[in-house]
């Protein structure tokens, strides 16, 4: 390639030694090249598209910001959806449309168990990585959360959650009334609009309000998560895991927890402490 | 718009088969109509999607329109870019279906969105990061490359002229940049096809779905498809105007080539299933997998049809010498490759939704498999949209010029 021999020779004429060796040590730099350039490349291409952010979120020192987190005891649970409700009452949910499910599982033994399972705020959210209109996107304290004005509801959110933690407005809810409240409390946040996905804020509202108030989420309740605050058995818990002296981080430190798919590499901001005869 | 209506009429004394034909595909678009705007006043309720199996029928719609549609890309590069002279009579008809096929792709895709008036949103809230934000951008811009290698066909088609006569000049002019455009549009093309696949190939969740080959095997089968589909077409239009469009050397170059394509696609699509389920177990794919052949029909349309009678067929139909010199055969392999398409699409949609992804960490069975059936108002959009493909397709051909004038008896 280096000589013009090739072109000029005319397609009568095979190659000269030459040429022969100038085309085959030029293929084989070029693999060499690729071959070198491959996992570089990589991440050249991600600083160039800046989804670097996230890599270094993660090796940043554990003091820079809160990462809201949540523990919840599966010794303690007794399944009787509190939290369920609280939460529909709390962010306006329909039935069919639940941000934290309950369900009954049972250990390899046989010993039944109860589980609920609000949305995880994984570190590596499918959801957030798939959303084509970035709707939904992870808050630099860890929150996975929805902006329904920019929702095109596409759903690929939904068939990308591992957890099935995200509902679809399928209909126009009105002003159709809520069953769970006033009993279970009164809505903090306004009804989602048709055609766009909801899921779990983790009460982002309650969140951001109680931390301009200056109180700590977790510990005061107006700061807190609807679905923890009324656990009668205190079964969940709320804080910043990157405080070593919050009580998530303190449980997280002393009892072996686990965390839902782990092998999927979710990297989920929700931990469970495991019932009896269930080994992860 | 009036001498069109005005031809129509005098089509329909003097060709009734025809208007036959139009009305049929006008009470098609009613019905797609009526369906529309159903789903645009209640939403998406209508239909018979949900939490765990969020999309259906109109993805898979969307899905097979744009892999018909490949032929425009595939045998352009043919012809812009490889600058092989004998293919250059098929290539406006290509660009053509193709325009039909994205065309009719959108139009699902909007009913199937929750929030149509936000489809631009993409384009603006940016994520890198998203397969489909990166479809969403190339397909926009591919839309594009169409409209432009197929304005020379309309600036010089005999309704334009008449009003614009300078149109064929302008034609003249834009067709100095078809190779450019080309390029810009086989990038867009090999991008897109193929990450519709991936779609579906990068969700970790899903073991069924969650593998290399999909990006391949869709751009594969969305070429040969698409190349069979177009040829089909043409060979079906030359026998209602009983006029050959192009000669037998054409043809059968590009029998030839949907052939290949075809088989290189079940090549793939064999190993990917010996790699995947033969040769190698891993537990999550293949309890899917028996889940799958045990409570749903997938498994007997993935060879069936899929398989055997979408691809393999054809591919022998397409390479056979003695059969695709009939025209029968050509367009029985044309449906075939078709119905190929849409139940792989179809299937591949539906087999990684329908069954449950299992988070619950205990041994409880919790999770049962999903069924789906689409609604009458699912099925009325489908059928709205095929009546908008077919409509298009019949009005391109009549008033176009998607063949040229004097290639027909080489």
């Amino acid at each position: 390639m280096g000589e013009n021999n090739a072109t000029n020779g005319g397609s009568e004429k095979t190659l000269t030694r030459r040429e022969f060796v100038t085309i085959m040590v030029g293929a084989g730099a070029t693999v060499a090249v690729a071959a070198v350039l491959a996992d570089p490349l990589n991440s050249v291409a991600q600083s160039l598209l800046g989804t670097d952010t996230e890599v270094n979120a993660e090796e940043a020192p554990a003091s820079t910001g809160p990462r809201w987190g949540m523990v919840i005891d599966l010794r303690k649970c007794i399944g009787c959806e509190y939290c369920v409700f609280a939460c529909q009452a709390t962010n306006d949910v329909t039935d069919e449309m639940r941000w934290n499910v309950h369900i009954m599982d049972e250990t390899p033994t046989g010993n039944i168990f109860h589980l609920t399972r609000p949305c995880l705020h994984c570190n590596h959210a499918p959801c957030v990585s798939v959303c084509p209109a970035s709707a939904t996107y992870q808050r630099e304290d860890g929150l996975v959360v929805m902006d329904y004005d920019k929702c095109i509801g596409c759903r690929y959110c939904q068939v990308a959650c591992p957890y099935g933690a995200r509902s679809f407005n399928w209909e126009e809810r009105g002003d159709t009334p809520n069953p769970r409240v006033p009993e279970w409390g009164t809505p903090e946040v306004e009804r989602r609009p048709r055609g766009v996905v909801e899921k779990c804020s983790f009460c982002i509202h309650r969140l951001d309000a109680g931390l301009a108030r200056g109180q700590t989420p977790g510990v005061d309740p107006e700061a807190t998560p609807a679905c923890v605050n009324i656990c009668p058995v205190t079964a969940r818990y709320f804080g910043n895991l990157n405080d070593p002296e919050s009580n998530v981080s303190k449980l997280l430190a002393s009892t072996p927890t686990f965390r839902l798919r782990e092998d999927l590499g979710t990297d989920p901001n929700v931990y469970y402490i495991p019932p009896e005869g269930l080994t992860i | 718009m009036t001498t069109m209506i005005g031809t129509l009429r005098r089509q329909a004394q003097t060709a009734p088969i025809f208007s036959a034909w139009i009305i049929f595909l006008l009470s098609l678009l009613v019905v797609g109509l009526i369906s529309a705007a159903r789903v645009l006043w209640v939403g998406l309720d209508v239909t018979n999607l949900s939490n765990t199996v969020p999309w259906g029928l109109w993805i898979t719609v969307d899905l097979s329109a744009i892999a018909l549609g490949a032929g425009a890309f595939s045998l352009s590069t043919i012809v812009y870019i490889f600058r092989v002279k004998s293919f250059a009579p098929i290539a406006r008809i290509a660009v053509f279906v193709g325009f039909v096929g994205y065309t009719s792709a959108m139009l699902a895709l909007v009913m199937d969105i929750g929030r149509p008036d936000r489809f631009w949103h993409p384009m603006v809230f940016w994520n890198v990061h998203s397969v489909l934000w990166e479809i969403t951008m190339c397909v926009v811009f591919y839309s594009m490359v169409l409209v432009f290698e197929l304005a020379p066909a309309v600036l010089e088609s005999r309704i334009v002229v008449q009003r614009f006569p300078r149109g064929p000049k302008l034609a003249h002019f834009l067709h100095r940049f078809t190779p450019v455009v080309s390029v810009v549009g086989l990038g867009l093309s090999l991008l897109h096809q193929s990450s519709l696949g991936a779609t579906y190939g990068v969700l970790v969740a899903r073991p069924l779905w969650f593998k290399p080959s999909l990006p391949v095997l869709f751009i594969l089968s969305a070429v040969a498809a698409g190349a069979t589909v177009t040829l089909g077409l043409t060979v079906f239009y030359e026998n209602l105007v009983r006029e050959r469009q192009i000669n037998t050397r054409l043809r059968n170059l590009l029998a030839a080539f949907a052939g290949l394509m075809m088989l290189a696609y079940l090549y793939l699509k064999l190993w990917d299933f010996l790699a995947t389920s033969y040769y190698s177990h891993l537990p999550a794919r293949a309890n899917d997998s028996t889940l799958l052949e045990s409570t749903t029909p997938y498994g007997v349309t993935f060879w069936w049809i899929e398989i055997i009678l979408g691809a393999l067929v054809p591919a022998i139909i397409l390479l056979t010498p003695r059969l695709r010199r009939q025209d029968i055969w050509l367009v029985l392999a044309a449906l075939l490759a078709m119905a190929g398409i849409i139940v792989n699409r179809w299937n591949v949609t539906l087999s990684g939704l329908v069954v449950p992804m299992d988070w619950s960490p205990g041994a409880a069975e919790l999770f049962a498999v999903q069924k789906y059936t689409p609604t009458a108002p699912e099925w009325g959009v489908a059928l709205g949209v095929l009546g908008y493909a077919l409509l298009m397709l019949t009005l391109g051909l009549r008033y176009l010029p998607l063949f040229p004038k004097d290639d027909a008896h080489h």
